[in-house]
């Protein structure tokens, strides 16, 4: 299946003379030689690509440049070198009017503050993508009510977008981001702005939706928990640039170099790794006969402590066909959580060492 | 330094416009013009206690019932005042001046917020248009577009243009980005970005510089009083020149009534219009219990109010049309039915003139139309072909600057008085000083001052360059210009205190009649001759008017007749010259047959 998205060396600087400041970048030249200029890089030879119904979380500090990245993917800005293909098409290549057509129907977004307008009713906002589609009142209003119960808001659709709370607001914006059938979200730090425990339940909300929905969303965030909870995949970019992608594993286990290593180390792993990937595949074959416990490759990092808590021996993990194809050690576990991967030296005196709480 | 004729390039450009564009000031005049009668038709057509309740009714409908009340009673107030007529003149000049300012700033206002280049493109001039005095662009257009409504209008709505245009912008660069992000985000065109997010959101915004324009507007139109736009913006000027207090403080109050009714209904109206003031509007009802104080009518309700109340009125005027074609009294003079512009700015003996004027024309079937104006304005648009007759030419000195400018485009139809002086006066009460030469040493007395009048005024230039020299006195005074009213408040302020005072004045004068004053003699005959006060019409009048301009060349009033004439103008108050004017006509029988004689 071909990706649904597709970034190929997109760059944008903001300042004058921007196609020289991308030809100097090309070359090898680095972000503060061009701020010396007055020119500022933003997005810096970012390629990625996502395909249908995952979730792509791009995660970098305030000023790395994935806004100005997201932006670049439904035109909001122009790139100013390299190409945005949606469906095949190239979305930095038509015309505003066919680019207008596409933000109405193919590509909708989720914003940090909101956004929501505040002369328009619930409903109204919901239903705004559908009205400048020119869908009939009657029809528009109707998605917009089956939208809004989607995202657990049926009943308030009479109320003015001042009379909610800011995770119900933006359950507003995500009703209205949905409201369209639009195949691919943006979706913008669209959690920051909230609570932790509201943060929560709206990150639990939108990977029920996607359960059903299958949408392709590219989201945004500062905060790595967050990406490796959301993220079938995760770019991680820094100063303009993408340092590292791949799964929320491969960024745990390998990240790329000090600064997404110094990143991780807040992270809770429990909540991120399975089995799959902690699991050691240099297995002799009959570590699952004995008839006890298994695990397969999803299962969750905590259940696995569980279990391996439970066996005097390795975990044994299988796949749907019920094939042996890793095992997990009980020192593996503890090592991980101790963010420590060697393996273990014999002991000077070759005695248990019995801890004592 | 080289000395830069900017005037000069500033009047060759309004000849060569005069000349060249004659048709496009035609079109505006002609615009404006029937906007203006026809807001005052609406405006002023009905009884005033009528319209005073269909203004009232909206006024309950966007405010509640406290404020329809208090706005009947101001409007009443108007009428009570006698100023009804000249208020709805002004209502009506607002309204069409603030609507086509709007119609022309809120698109400029969007320009300029989309535009960084067109903002600062836009913004000097928007100063300029602040920040000149209105007086000069009032003069040339009346030069353009004559005497009347239209120049008044445009100097109106150069003024109140710049908050509407900035109002506007800044109300649309207000609107949070974010919304306008999401908006093109959901593939809103710019147009429908604008319709749909960004002006209702910058409505309150754009609302408060409507606001702005509207009471900027009502300003402006008093000053537009002096190029002949009528309505209260006449009554405070003329008021004003002849120095009665009482009538501008009328005329003042009326214009406050005016204003606060408008800037009160512009405001709710913003409630009304945009959709955030709408919802703060139900939320504040919602809040507080209904009281009769705070019931306001439905729209509906407050529709039907105004249609019956404005049927009522229609039904009354057409009841009240039947005897309104007043009929002559048979001895009709040639040309009668034709319509004749008399113009006179407020100076005793030209009101005098004027009204007496009216009064005999009327007789003789002609339609006499008179307008108040500035002199320069009066003497512009006479050699414009805009006005027809003034009666009040002092020549040669007083009006020569005027007759040296247009004097070849006028038609001098004769003095009908005369000789008049000039002279500098004093109260009586100051000893010593009788003639001109006695004012040699005495400056501490008076300040070192003598007030003047306008400084464009012939006799100011007399009094300079040879008065003061004739006598020794320059150096040893200054001649203070101010204008005629600030010059006779001056005295009558001296004289209340006793204070010795010495001042520029003429004779005739009211003020010889009023205050016990001397002239101060001129053995050097320095001021030379007494002037004659002149006829003066536009060139082609007397082939036009061949009967009207000889009655005119024949017209004689004797020192005795003019006083009589301005003494029952004066008794008979101001608004009332006409029918004064009649009066001293019944008083004095064979004056009009001598004045018009038919055969």
């Amino acid at each position: 299946m071909s990706a649904r998205l597709e970034a190929e060396h997109l760059y944008k600087v903001f300042g004058r003379r921007p196609d020289e400041a991308v030809e100097r970048l090309r070359q090898g030249a680095d972000r503060e030689e061009l701020r010396a200029d007055g020119t500022t890089a933003a997005v810096i030879d970012a390629s990625f690509t996502v395909e249908p119904g995952q979730i792509f979380v791009v995660m970098g500090l305030s000023g790395s440049g994935k806004s100005t990245l997201l932006r670049m993917l439904n035109g909001l800005l122009e790139p100013t070198a390299g190409h945005v293909r949606f469906d095949g098409q190239d979305l930095t290549a038509i015309s505003d009017r066919e680019l207008r057509e596409v933000r109405a129907k193919k590509i909708s977004m989720v914003f940090q503050h909101f956004a929501l307008f505040p002369h328009r009713s619930v409903l109204e906002n919901a239903a705004y993508g559908l009205s400048v589609q020119g869908v009939p009142r009657v029809e528009r209003e109707k998605r917009a009510a089956e939208a809004l119960e989607l995202c657990g808001l049926a009943g308030w659709e009479k109320s003015w977008p001042d009379e909610l709370s800011g995770g119900m607001q933006q359950r507003v914006g995500l009703a209205r981001a949905l409201a369209t059938d639009a195949d691919l979200l943006l979706m913008d730090e669209s959690f920051s702005a909230l609570d932790p425990l509201i943060r929560r339940d709206m990150q639990d909300q939108l990977l029920e939706l996607q359960r059903t929905l299958k949408k392709t969303i590219v989201f945004i965030t500062h905060d790595l928990n967050e990406a490796m909870r959301l993220g079938d995949r995760i770019a991680v970019m820094r100063d303009g640039r993408i340092v590292q992608t791949g799964t929320a594993e491969d960024i745990l286990l390998r990240p790329a170099g000090d600064y997404v290593a110094s990143f991780i180390q807040d992270v809770d792993r429990s909540r991120v790794l399975t089995a799959g990937a902690v699991m050691d595949t240099d297995i002799r074959g009959d570590e699952a006969d004995c008839g006890c416990e298994t695990a397969t490759p999803e299962t969750p990092f905590t259940e696995l402590c569980a279990i391996s808590a439970r066996l005097s021996h390795p975990v044994a993990v299988l796949d749907a066909g019920r094939e042996l194809v890793g095992v997990v050690p009980r020192q593996r576990l503890v090592g991980l959580l101790g963010d420590e991967r060697g393996e273990a030296p014999a002991c000077d005196r070759g005695e248990k060492v019995i801890a004592r709480a | 330094m080289p000395r830069i004729h900017f005037g000069d390039w500033v009047e060759s450009a309004v000849d060569w416009l005069q000349s060249h564009l004659g048709w496009l000031f035609d079109l505006v005049n002609v615009v404006l013009d029937g906007m203006y009668d026809g807001a005052v038709a609406v405006l002023g057509g009905a009884e005033p206690l009528l319209m005073a309740a269909i203004l009232a009714v909206i006024a309950a409908w966007l405010r509640g019932l406290l404020p329809g009340v208090l706005a009947f009673v101001g409007l009443a107030l108007i009428d009570a005042l006698g100023l009804w007529q000249d208020a709805m003149d002004t209502l009506s000049l607002v309204l069409v001046a603030a609507v086509i300012t709007v119609v022309i700033a809120v698109p400029l206002g969007i320009w300029a917020a989309g535009s960084k280049r067109v903002s600062s493109l836009l913004r000097p001039v928007l100063d300029v248009m602040q920040t000149m005095p209105a007086f000069i662009y009032l003069i040339p257009g009346v030069m353009f577009f004559g005497v009347g409504s239209t120049p008044g209008l445009l100097a109106t709505i150069i003024f109140a243009m710049p908050p509407g245009v900035r109002m506007t912008e800044l109300g649309i660069r207000q609107v949070d980005p974010e919304l306008v992000e999401a908006a093109t985000a959901f593939g809103t065109s710019p147009r429908d970005r604008l319709t749909r997010v960004q002006l209702p959101l910058a409505l309150p915004t754009i609302m408060a510089g409507v606001n702005q324009v509207i009471m900027l507007a009502l300003s402006m139109v008093v000053i537009g009083g002096m190029a002949g736009a009528g309505g209260l913006g006449e009554q405070v000027y003329s008021a004003i020149t002849q120095l009665k207090v009482g009538l501008a403080a009328e005329s003042g109050v009326a214009v406050v009534i005016l204003a606060m009714y408008l800037d009160r209904m512009t405001g709710a109206l913003n409630e009304r219009v945009s959709p955030l003031g709408r919802r703060a509007l139900a939320k504040a009802a919602a809040a507080r219990r209904s009281a009769l104080v705070h019931y306001r009518p439905a729209g509906a309700v407050a529709v039907v109010g105004v249609v019956v109340l404005a049927l009522v009125a229609g039904g009354l005027n057409w009841a009240g049309s039947g005897d309104a074609e007043a009929t002559a009294n048979g001895r009709q003079g040639r040309d009668a039915g034709k319509t004749v512009d008399l113009g006179y700015f407020p100076w005793d003996e030209a009101i005098a003139a004027t009204y007496l004027w009216q009064n005999v024309l009327e007789d003789r079937g002609y339609r006499p139309k008179v307008r108040q104006l500035d002199p320069g304005p009066l003497y512009s648009s006479l050699a414009g072909g805009q006005m027809d007759v003034q009666l009040d030419a002092w020549l040669p000195t007083t009006h020569k600057a005027y007759w040296d400018k247009y004097g070849s485009r006028l038609e001098d139809l004769g003095s009908w008085y005369g000789p008049t002086s000039l002279e500098l006066t004093v109260p009586s009460y100051v000893k010593g000083v009788d003639s001109l030469a006695d004012l040699k040493g005495q400056s501490a007395k008076f300040g070192g001052k003598i007030i003047g009048i306008e400084a464009s005024a012939g006799m100011m230039g007399t009094l300079n360059s040879r008065v003061l020299k004739a006598y020794g006195l320059q150096g040893e005074y200054k001649v203070v210009s101010s204008s005629t009213s600030s010059m006779l408040a001056e005295l009558d302020r001296a004289i209340k205190k006793k204070e010795p005072v010495v001042v520029t004045l003429w004779s005739p004068h009211w003020a010889y009649g009023k205050y016990d004053l001397k002239k101060l003699k001129d053995p050097e005959g320095a001021w030379g001759k007494g002037e004659q006060i002149h006829t003066v019409a536009r060139k082609g009048f007397s082939d036009e008017f061949p009967e009207l301009a000889g009655w005119l060349k024949d017209f004689k009033l004797t020192e005795e007749q003019l006083a009589s004439l301005e003494v029952a103008i004066q008794k008979g108050g101001a608004g009332n010259e006409k029918e004064s004017a009649r009066t001293w006509l019944d008083a004095h029988p064979g004056i009009e047959d001598k004045m018009a004689p038919v055969s």
